[in-house]
């Protein structure tokens, strides 16, 4: 399974455009203090400016500056999107190799628990625990690790499985490899692009449940969020405010997880050969 | 009715078809034999429009021209007057529908039937074939291969097609099922035209009557099967048979040498062939009818290579050689059978020049021999029965087997040692100086009559005399010369004149046998024939004589 | 196709939920009656029923006992009063169902019914214009997340143009009958499923596009291709049958997930469902509603899952008939 990421980014120009998207939105998420000109939260008694000199995107109905938050909310959606998927997919790879290499009653029990977790739609648990537990930015990230893993450790056990029956792997094994060594230098690196996948698949996902819970009201309030704002802009949407409340943070959102999704598209064109040539644009 | 002309099909990397011509008249059935990767399935499918790949030339089907119609033209004629029943795989009939409703399906398409009168027609087809009716809404990964194979076949003739193709109609069968599916066949191609792709020699003579042979994209034989196939006139199409195991022959197995390589200039059998000259590296040769057989061979054919015409020798009053006619064809081996004091070896000596005949001639690729040079040795070279005698007691083996090149003063000393141990290889000797400066007191018999064989190669003869050469070995000796003959055959397009009173030891190593008695050639033809049915009275004494191995098991 | 395997699967999912909502109240610091019930809840009984509900959740016993009358009270059918429904939880929940359900449905049927038809057609004419246009288009509708799509068709459609009411399933206060209710619920449907379903087209669409990719390469289609059929039957009857087969597996796996999915959408367009009703109660800190509807989602998705699992085996006659 060799492949070259560098050539399918190449060759495939939703990919690029991909890259450039997420790559804008790091720099605004990184550089938002220094790009921002007021503080988000800073409330002013001008609500409801349209876009203006001063205010690029206007004010909302507290008077805080929406270009700002627009900027900071980028922070909250990359924050909990990257760290969601990365704690997901150590879970993933963890459980999925642990229960392909070392099979037997630790694989059935594991197994049949990661599909019941599959089987529980997880956004009610989520808001059930939330009207319990005031979830802070942190709460929320593990929350949505805890119960996002599950169906990446299936995709990357049966992979695992897999690899466990090539012939280099017999090999080593009749070296006397430990399964440690066999895990670290044979299987995880064969692992790497399935992981790639999963992680960038689960940047989407954690962005959308974010953005989603925000919109809800469940997030913390101290925390700016594209949702968040969408939601305050929702509530006022009989006022001709919309267009410049509602729209730039739906937009951004949109773009981000647009971005993700045709990264994502490529990488898996990448692993099945025989959906080759494929081209969006 | 079916004509190509110059067909030619190619996909962006390769060409794969480069120039068919064949013709196929109603109810006239072909059989196109091939290794694989030759160009039969891309012919078959080409046939149809079905390629996906560059197509030029014309096909004509009872006076359409094929390639100008438009798609809708043709797919009316697919599955309707020409049919496919293609190459059995997994998943050649779609797994989610009865193979009821796939065979009814091409008589919706094409006739005029609603759905139940489809479905009736194609549970007749089915009955034809020997399906029973209770496995008529089974799905397709129900059946049996043998059963699989019907039903694309039932699929094919759903519409009475006029041209029905078939593309390896039972190698995926095992022998029981492939002589059933055989035998319909046979029945279904009564009244219609057949084009059977096989790479199965067997298949292919039952089922048709006519046989063109491809080789990487190209026509090189065409001709009648019985005709064919009992004396190919191809160097590849002779190759392919001898390849070819079956219960008939007795020669072993030779195979081709070298692989099918088509980015190849000039003829594409070349590489390969034992034959070829300096055009043949240049120039396509043209698909020509050469004495009733269409052949694609700069050489015509076969060449003879050497032939005698009348030959005649008298010792005194004795007829010792009496009229001989024998011929022998490039890289072939040619059995000259008969017992002691029948002339074989006089006839060998005249050939060699060893001896003056009393009358006749003889030819070396149709030009007359009348003084034997140095030319005519290269060429034509013999061993003899005893290799004690032949070998020098005074020369050691290299220099035994370096000797014709001294005496024909070819290349410098070194080039003749190396041409030396070349050979020496070839007969499966040691190269080391202690076995190099043995006498041929020292060595074995076996070992003897390799360096005779040796010495014979050095020069590259084309022609090898071997006048028993086996009579003073054992068997097990006797059975790894014999290889190694075959072995230089194949490698090497050795021909053969290979003298024997043992008719058992000819079938093995012979292509065609001539029986000797008294100084004529009583009887002679391809081997099979002269061992299954030998038609002189002398042949058929000599045949039951034979050394053989049965007997009966006597019951305690 | 039922199975041991699935059956105990379902158990062990039934009982993880059953778990988190019997853990979740009684591990908060406080009261647990008022966990269980909510502060303001708490505020309206008397004294006499709080130590009713005390006795009955065995509130004052060790665990195992809570647990079990937890459950006994679960079969009884009861999950709760819902002091700002003022009606008995289940109720509330049930009355909810149908409108989610209408939305899941339709939403569900449209779409994969339309994704299967554009990815036949995409798959058949890969690498065309045709097949990029609708892959690159359908892709990027895929990335808007559902309530912001809901939005611009609530801000355009709904407020702007005013064509399409802003709010709930039906006119309220109207008293239609018959074919003016009909109509009236499909007036108000039409936004929301809109919305959902330009969301979830492109999912079957790709799924489907992908298969035919594959499948066209198999040596059924040139079969089909020598016996002369039509383009039309060869691209559905041949390979668009065989390319459903994922496509199918996948909507019902969908039908479970979706009734948590149109949450947003019921949300944006105030759509009387049970998403709506699970904003409102979290909103109301309504948690015996909450809890209900966990479990009622959860019963439900596990129903939809066995009914799945069931229908696999109609349609792909190997699975069918496996030797």
């Amino acid at each position: 399974m060799h492949i070259n990421l560098r050539e399918e980014v190449k060759q495939h120009n939703s990919a690029k455009f991909g890259i450039a998207i997420l790559l804008l939105m790091l720099t605004i998420a990184l550089f938002a203090p220094l790009l921002a000109s007021y503080s988000p939260n800073m409330q002013t008694p001008f609500a409801f400016e349209p876009p203006s000199f001063s205010h690029w995107l206007g004010t909302n109905h507290v008077g805080q500056d929406i270009l700002s938050q627009l900027l900071y909310g980028a922070r909250t959606s990359l924050l909990v999107g990257f760290s969601v998927a990365l704690l997901a997919t150590i879970l993933s790879a963890t459980i999925g190799a642990s229960t392909a290499l070392i099979g037997g009653l630790y694989d059935r029990i594991t197994m049949r628990i990661v599909d019941a977790f599959i089987i529980i739609p997880i956004i009610v648990i989520i808001i059930l625990v939330a009207a319990y537990v005031k979830p802070s930015l942190w709460v929320l990230i593990l929350l949505l690790s805890l119960l996002g893993w599950q169906g990446g450790a299936r995709i990357i056990r049966a992979q695992a499985l897999s690899l466990k029956e090539m012939g280099h792997i017999s090999a080593a094994q009749s070296f006397g490899a430990s399964n440690v060594y066999l895990t670290f230098r044979h299987i995880l690196p064969d692992l790497g692009p399935i992981l790639l996948v999963e992680f960038i698949y689960g940047i989407r996902r954690a962005i959308f449940m974010e953005a989603g819970l925000a919109f809800l009201g469940i997030a913390d309030p101290t925390t700016i969020s594209w949702g968040m704002m969408m939601r305050e802009a929702l509530d006022f949407c009989y006022l001709d405010v919309w267009q410049w409340w509602l729209l730039p943070p739906g937009i951004a959102l949109s773009l981000t997880i647009l971005s993700v999704t045709f990264i994502g598209h490529t990488l898996e064109g990448a692993l099945d050969p025989r959906l080759e040539s494929e081209a969006i644009a | 009715m079916l004509k190509l002309e110059n067909l030619k099909v190619s996909y962006a990397w390769e060409e794969i078809l480069n120039g068919i011509d064949l013709e196929v008249k109603d109810g006239e059935s072909l059989a196109i034999i091939g290794e694989s990767g030759a160009g039969k399935t891309t012919l078959a499918l080409s046939l149809m429009r079905l390629v996906n790949g560059n197509v030029k030339g014309k096909i004509f089907f009872n006076g359409l021209e094929l390639l100008s119609l438009s798609e809708e033209a043709m797919r009316g004629l697919r599955g309707n007057q020409i049919a496919l029943a293609p190459q059995n795989a997994n998943n050649t009939l779609n797994p989610v529908y009865t193979i009821l409703d796939q065979v009814a399906e091409p008589v919706l398409e094409h006739q005029s039937k609603n759905r139940r009168e489809a479905r009736e027609q194609a549970s007749g087809l089915l009955s034809d074939l020997g399906i029973p009716k209770s496995r008529f809404s089974a799905y397709p990964h129900q059946l049996s291969g043998g059963e699989q194979q019907r039903v694309l076949i039932a699929m094919a003739l759903a519409n009475q097609p006029k041209l029905l193709i078939l593309d390896e109609p039972v190698s995926s069968l095992d022998a029981p099922a492939r002589a059933e599916v055989i035998e319909l066949l046979k029945a279904i191609s009564q009244d219609r035209s057949l084009i059977v792709m096989t790479h199965d020699i067997s298949t292919a003579a039952k089922l048709a009557d006519n046989i063109a042979i491809i080789y990487s994209g190209r026509i090189v034989e065409l001709g009648l099967m019985g005709e064919v196939l009992s004396r190919p006139r191809h160097p590849y199409t002779r190759g392919l048979i001898r390849s070819y195991p079956d219960m008939s022959t007795g020669k072993d197995l030779q195979g081709i040498k070298g692989v099918m390589n088509r980015s190849v200039s000039g003829c594409p059998f070349h590489p390969r062939c034992t034959q070829a000259i300096e055009i043949c590296r240049e120039k396509i040769p043209p698909l020509m009818l050469i004495q009733g057989r269409y052949i694609a061979c700069h050489r015509g054919g076969i060449i003879p290579l050497l032939s005698t015409k009348n030959l005649t020798k008298h010792f005194g009053s004795l007829l010792a050689v009496d009229s001989v006619n024998i011929t022998i064809e490039g890289a072939e081996t040619l059995a000259l059978v008969g017992e002691s004091g029948s002339g074989k070896t006089t006839l060998a000596k005249l050939i060699m020049g060893l001896a003056k005949p009393t009358e006749g001639e003889v030819y070396l690729e149709d030009s007359r021999v009348n003084n034997r040079g140095k030319d005519f040795y290269h060429q034509v070279q013999m061993i003899f029965q005893n290799p004690g005698e032949s070998l020098s007691h005074r020369l050691s083996a290299l220099e035994l087997v370096r000797e014709p090149l001294d005496i024909q003063e070819i290349g410098t000393k070194e080039e003749r040692n190396s041409k030396a141990r070349q050979v020496l290889r070839e007969v499966e000797l040691p190269e080391t100086e202690a076995f190099l400066s043995k006498y041929p007191h020292q060595l074995s018999g076996g070992e003897m009559q390799r360096v005779a064989i040796a010495r014979a190669l050095v020069l590259d003869p084309r022609l090898l005399i071997a006048d028993e050469p086996t009579a003073f070995l054992d068997s097990s000796l006797q059975a790894k010369i014999l290889k190694l003959l075959l072995n230089l055959q194949e490698q090497r397009g050795l021909s053969l004149l290979f003298i024997t009173h043992d008719i058992a030891v000819a079938r093995k190593i012979s292509d065609r046998i001539a029986v000797m008695k008294d100084g004529r050639i009583v009887e002679q033809g391809p081997a099979k024939s002269i061992i299954t049915t030998p038609v002189h009275a002398y042949a058929r004494k000599l045949s039951q004589a034979a050394s053989s191995l049965s007997f009966e098991v006597k019951e305690p | 196709m039922f199975s041991i395997r699935n059956l105990a699967l379902y158990l062990i999912a039934m009982f993880i939920i059953l778990t988190l909502n019997f853990l979740l109240p009684r591990m908060m610091p406080g009261d647990p009656l008022m966990a269980i019930y909510g502060e303001e809840a708490l505020v309206q009984m008397t004294p006499a029923l709080k130590a009713e509900l005390v006795e009955r959740f065995a509130l004052d016993q060790p665990w195992w006992q809570q647990f079990a009358a937890y459950l006994s009270t679960l079969f009884t059918g009861d999950l709760g009063y819902s002091y700002y429904y003022n009606a008995p939880a289940l109720e509330v929940i049930l009355g909810r169902l149908p409108w989610t359900l209408l939305l899941v449905g339709t939403t569900l049927i449209i779409s994969t019914f339309g994704g299967i038809i554009l990815g036949i057609e995409s798959g058949w004419r890969r690498s065309s214009l045709q097949d990029k246009s609708l892959l690159t288009g359908l892709m990027v509708l895929g990335g808007f997340p559902d309530f912001f799509l809901g939005i611009l068709l609530l801000i355009g459609f709904g407020v702007t143009w005013a064509i399409f009411p802003l709010a709930g399933a039906i006119t309220p206060y109207s008293g239609f009958t018959g074919a003016a209710l009909v109509l009236d619920v499909l007036h108000h449907l039409f936004l929301p499923v809109t919305a959902l379903i330009l969301c979830h087209v492109g999912a079957s669409y790709l799924l489907t596009r992908n298969t035919m990719v594959t499948v066209l390469k198999e040596p059924y289609m040139l079969t089909a291709r020598a016996k002369g059929l039509s383009n039309l039957v060869m691209r559905y009857r041949h390979a668009g049958r065989n390319a459903l087969l994922p496509v199918i597996t996948r909507t019902g796996i969908q039908l479970g997930r979706m009734i948590t999915g149109v949450l947003f959408v019921e949300i944006v367009f105030a759509y009387p469902g049970l998403g709506y009703l699970t904003y409102e109660a979290l909103l109301a800190r309504d948690y015996p509603v909450l809890q209900g509807v966990l479990l009622i989602v959860a019963v439900f998705v596990l129903i939809a899952n066995f009914l799945v699992d069931l229908s696999y085996s109609k349609i792909d006659p190997r699975i069918r008939y496996a030797h």
